[in-house]
């Protein structure tokens, strides 16, 4: 067990992770404000760590404090260095420092990386160890209940949308696809003038021309995919990120052109993916398209779980009471054909960070507890144990 | 990796004595010296959160203890001669290239660009 959950770690954490590093100095991964709050008000001359801390966003934050940033990614790790942080490469199930030498730690984004609940309380309790009594802890992981979206289940994999559709093209609409658009399917209403609508079907234009395409394909499909998809891997990392402009240009256009993303429309793409063309194409692809094709979340018929049925795995994830129960989980790690950037999340239900910590970690006392945005967030607090 | 940095990480290698993974001895091959902003209050607030034996032990391996005592002085906070000295062994001084040593097992932890690796194999742990 516990090395399948290691080796999924590997595959769809880490892996993952080192090949997209190089893209994480986009814009839209900004430090969120609680947690720069947080930061900001610890005492001068602090010792902060930052467990799980990626390419150092949150490192410069407070210059009256010292932090150490450490992550598992090597390439990312690097990026932090280059900006001058003091970083290190290490585990976070056996993290390289003594005990309670932090003032405060954060682990933003990273226990849902853990793929079994007893690896999760083990990340949470070797944190503790290196906080000192009195030090305060904040956590955020993924929430299941989100806004814009429904999981169904607890774990999960969730592509990474290499770049948002570019929204800096010319303001001319392209006609000849705008005519495809309108002679192929009269429900998806657009707006013809509108600027914004240009740069979405330029883009799809773009798209289309890495000839990934199965000739069943129409334009229409493939831009509604396009952006469905976009907004929803975008809606996982960024929909608190308060200063995108290209999440809230995004909407607006949503309103502006009447876009019905409908369920006749989505019905069609799951029909297609019944067929089982699709699968046969996947090979063929760009990686912007396998990753709208492999996995499509919709409320209620996810095409995720229909390429699950297709390979009779067991879809049905169940991890609440058995406290190491990888054992109902896939067998087989999900796998793109090219094992590329499907990131595996455990993502928390409303309270089960608290309970987690409650129950399983007496040496941290939670003081507060809230949702910020897609995220459930703990700040605790390390107190004495005293053993009898 | 500088020296107030060092002076957090310890070794976890399986078989390790309580307490026996720290301090990792410096083998370094490249060291880089830094000019870094003075901040009084801050250096003073961090010694207590140090291990001094350590620290001492660490710049003298570099070749950088210059005349910082062995022991802690008292009344430190508002000695400024003395806390520049402690600013440039813990904040000025980097060990950009060498080996970070376990006391205990011997294993070695690479830096690299002042990055070091602390990582463990799943045998060690």
């Amino acid at each position: 067990m516990e090395k399948e959950a290691s080796q999924l770690e590997k595959d769809h954490v880490h892996s993952v992770y080192e090949k997209i590093a190089p893209h994480f100095h986009d814009a839209r991964y900004k430090a969120w404000p609680k947690v720069q709050q947080f930061l900001s008000d610890q005492d001068p001359g602090s010792l902060i760590a930052d467990i799980g801390c990626g390419n150092g966003k949150y490192l410069h934050i407070n210059s009256q404090t010292y932090k150490l940033g450490c992550d598992y990614c090597f390439p990312l790790v690097e990026s932090a260095r280059n900006d001058g942080h003091e970083v290190m490469v290490c585990h976070s199930l056996c993290l390289p420092y003594r005990n309670e030498c932090f003032d405060a730690v954060l682990s933003i984004a990273v226990i849902h990386h853990f793929s079994t609940k007893e690896r999760r309380v083990r990340a949470i309790k070797e944190m503790a160890r290196t906080l000192r009594v009195g030090g305060q802890m904040m956590i955020y992981v993924w929430a299941m209940e989100q806004k814009r979206r429904k999981f169904e289940k607890q774990d999960v994999f969730v592509p990474w949308n290499p770049s948002p559709p570019s929204w800096t093209l010319s303001n001319t609409c392209s006609r000849g696809i705008q005519k495809s658009i309108n002679q192929k399917d009269k429900r998806l209403a657009l707006d013809q003038h509108s600027p914004k609508l240009a740069g979405t079907l330029k883009v799809h234009r773009q798209a289309r021309s890495s000839s990934f395409v199965g000739e069943k394909e129409t334009t229409h499909n493939l831009f509604e995919k396009s952006l469905r998809w976009s907004l929803f891997s975008r809606s996982l990392d960024s929909i608190l990120d308060l200063s995108n402009q290209w999440h809230q240009r995004e909407l607006s256009t949503f309103s502006n052109g009447n876009i019905q993303l409908d369920e006749l429309n989505r019905g069609k793409l799951f029909e297609k993916i019944r067929q089982g063309g699709f699968i046969k194409h996947i090979s063929n692809l760009s990686l912007h398209v396998k990753q709208q094709l492999k996995i499509d979340y919709h409320p209620k018929q996810s095409a995720f779980h229909q390429l699950q049925n297709r390979r009779k795995t067991d879809s049905s994830l169940q991890d609440t009471n058995n406290y190491c129960s990888m054992a109902t989980w896939n067998k087989q790690p999900q796998r793109s054909p090219n094992g590329a950037c499907l990131r595996y999340y455990h993502v928390f239900k409303e309270g089960e960070l608290v309970e987690l910590i409650e129950h399983h970690v007496p040496e941290l006392h939670v003081i507060h507890s809230y949702f910020d945005h897609a995220n459930w967030c703990v700040i605790a607090e390390k107190i004495h144990v005293w053993k009898i | 990796m500088k020296l107030l940095t060092h002076n957090m990480l310890t070794s976890h290698v399986r078989g390790v004595r309580p307490g026996g993974g720290f301090p990792l001895r410096i083998q370094a091959t490249e060291v880089k010296v830094n000019n870094v902003d003075f901040n009084q209050e801050f250096v003073a607030r961090m010694i207590p959160k140090v291990e001094w034996g350590a620290l001492v032990e660490a710049a003298e391996s570099l070749g950088h203890l210059s005349d910082l005592p062995h022991e802690l002085p008292p009344e430190y906070e508002n000695n400024e001669d003395f806390l520049r000295k402690v600013h440039h062994v813990l904040l000025e001084v980097e060990v950009m290239e060498g080996i970070l040593k376990c006391p205990d097992s011997g294993r070695e932890f690479p830096i690299t660009k002042g990055i070091p690796n602390m990582l463990l194999s799943e045998e060690e742990t």
